[in-house]
């Protein structure tokens, strides 16, 4: 299965869509490129920015490969290629791979299992589940940038940067919105934070289960595995220690690769502690 | 140009941003739906809309939740032109965001302003052109790599891609959040220890174990006030 799913078909499809979404790149930076030269925008700032981002993403973009070559494994190279050059990210995709694996009946994520429904479903999964914030761009941008728009008008007129600053105001959402917000936006935050220690509880309890109530011999048995909970345990732990390297050393670029870089050193003790079973 | 026409043209610019941004995100949405269609064709096995639909109840819906308030928090921080790219091409947490107000600050660019518009677009379309180079250049490196990493002595590394997330995640989440975290693991470890069933239904227990930790966090949240 893993070969069909590395064929140059797949390749092809998936190649479009991320040449797709390039040449989109492309068209919307030369627009604003030329829009900021227009309306007065200082060019060597302009060059300034894509110097600053083309350098800030390199790093990154290595970190997202690695999660590439983590997802190759189950999934082939060529759509978690697709799914990580274009609007996904290494952490949803895995997550939704793994529900999607086990809605259409697979013990999980895995190439030994993997049969061409399963792929199809999966990939329909990780497509619809993380399309949303597309589909409001779609529906309720502009809608939502103007009454942002309308919301900063006093003080947009008393912009700097005169007309630019009057016409552009739509981004004073940051300022306006977070004062309107006030509270919610406090609580915001922390429920996002508390939905992922749900997921990533519901998860873990499910490892300590398997390990200790699974490979049907009964509860409290320790039948079934433990290597999914000691890989867990790798990851964490990888996790600590570029969170302790971050720390130490101040070097913000460690975030670049510490979920990556720790999903992969928990993957190679995967290989030596299953040799151990 | 004066500033009256200057004025004209941005918003000249912002509404055509907005036209091709809604055109270009139907185009991109189109195809990402239709490739597992395509692909399923290919294979000969077409999704199974059923286990679709069974996926998407349980993890689906957290994801519009997180979608919802991702789009109402990012929209205003990238501005309109910045919003369509960096939704269509994904990676906002870990890239885009600290990108574009990484720009922002490098060349001073005032929040409530046009240039800010412009520096974001300009931001995400690099950091994204970026990516898609790097991706596409390690996957043609990864190419003649195929056999190894198909090898049987690195399944259980593959095999074990989920867990080693979960637990990178784990320890992000965790720290500094252990008040909120131990209910629900605890819940959690408990009903799959004397429900062993419930394992194959993880993705359905996320539910419960969100509420129970989105709840705690309220409390917390309120108390803390």
């Amino acid at each position: 299965m893993i070969q069909q799913l590395n064929s140059p078909v797949l390749y092809l499809i998936c190649g479009a869509i991320v040449l797709f979404v390039a040449l989109v790149c492309v068209f919307f930076a030369i627009r604003a490129y030329r829009a900021g030269k227009a309306i007065g925008i200082d060019e060597s700032k302009l060059k300034q920015t894509v110097v600053a981002s083309v350098t800030f993403a390199i790093l990154p973009s290595v970190g997202i490969l690695l999660g590439v070559i983590a997802l190759s494994g189950s999934l082939g190279i060529p759509w978690p290629w697709l799914r990580l050059s274009v609007i996904g990210a290494l952490h949803y995709e895995t997550q939704v791979a793994e529900a999607a694996a086990e809605a259409v009946g697979l013990d999980g994520l895995s190439a030994s299992q993997m049969t061409a429904e399963a792929f199809s479903t999966i990939a329909l999964l990780m497509s619809v589940c993380i399309m949303w914030g597309m589909v409001f761009c779609i529906f309720t941008c502009k809608g939502y940038t103007a009454r942002l728009t309308a919301g900063s008008k006093g003080n947009a007129s008393g912009s700097p940067d005169g007309a630019a600053g009057k016409a552009g105001a739509q981004a004073e959402a940051s300022g306006a919105t977070t004062k309107k917000k006030g509270a919610f936006a406090g609580f915001g935050d922390k429920a996002m934070t508390a939905m992922f220690i749900g997921l990533v509880s519901a998860y873990i309890g499910s490892y300590l289960g398997g390990w200790i109530s699974g490979g049907g011999k009964g509860i409290f048995a320790f039948g079934g595995s433990w290597l999914p909970l000691a890989v867990a345990a790798c990851g964490a732990a990888a996790m600590a220690v570029f969170t302790l390297i971050k720390e130490k050393a101040k070097a913000e670029w460690v975030d670049s690769f510490s979920i990556a870089g720790s999903m992969l050193i928990a993957m190679t003790c995967a290989i030596f502690l299953g040799r151990l079973i | 140009m004066n500033e009256e026409a200057k004025r004209e043209y941005y918003e000249r610019y912002i509404a055509s941003i907005h036209r091709l941004g809604r055109i270009m995100s139907v185009i991109v949405l189109v195809m990402l739906l239709a490739a597992p269609f395509v692909i399923g064709a290919y294979l000969g096995a077409m999704p199974n809309i059923g286990a679709f639909l069974k996926g998407f109840l349980s993890i689906g819906l957290v994801y519009l939740v997180s979608c919802i308030a991702e789009y109402l928090i990012y929209v205003p921080m990238l501005g309109a032109g910045g919003s369509y790219l960096a939704f269509m091409t994904g990676n906002l947490i870990n890239m885009k965001i600290p990108c574009a107000m990484t720009a922002k600050d490098i060349v001073g660019a005032k929040s409530g302003t046009a240039e800010n518009e412009i520096i974001s677009t300009l931001s995400i379309a690099a950091s994204s052109l970026v990516t898609i180079v790097v991706l596409a250049l390690g996957v043609v490196m990864l190419i003649p790599l195929q056999p190894v990493l198909q090898s049987p002595s690195l399944q259980p590394a593959f095999d074990n891609v989920v867990p080693a997330l979960f637990g990178a995640m784990a320890y992000k989440y965790y720290r500094g959040n252990l008040k909120i975290a131990a209910v629900p693991l605890l819940v959690m470890a408990v009903l799959f220890i004397l429900v062993p069933g419930l394992t194959g239904s993880t993705s359905f227990m996320i539910i419960p174990s969100g509420a129970i930790a989105i709840g705690l966090a309220y409390l917390y949240h309120r108390r803390a006030k």
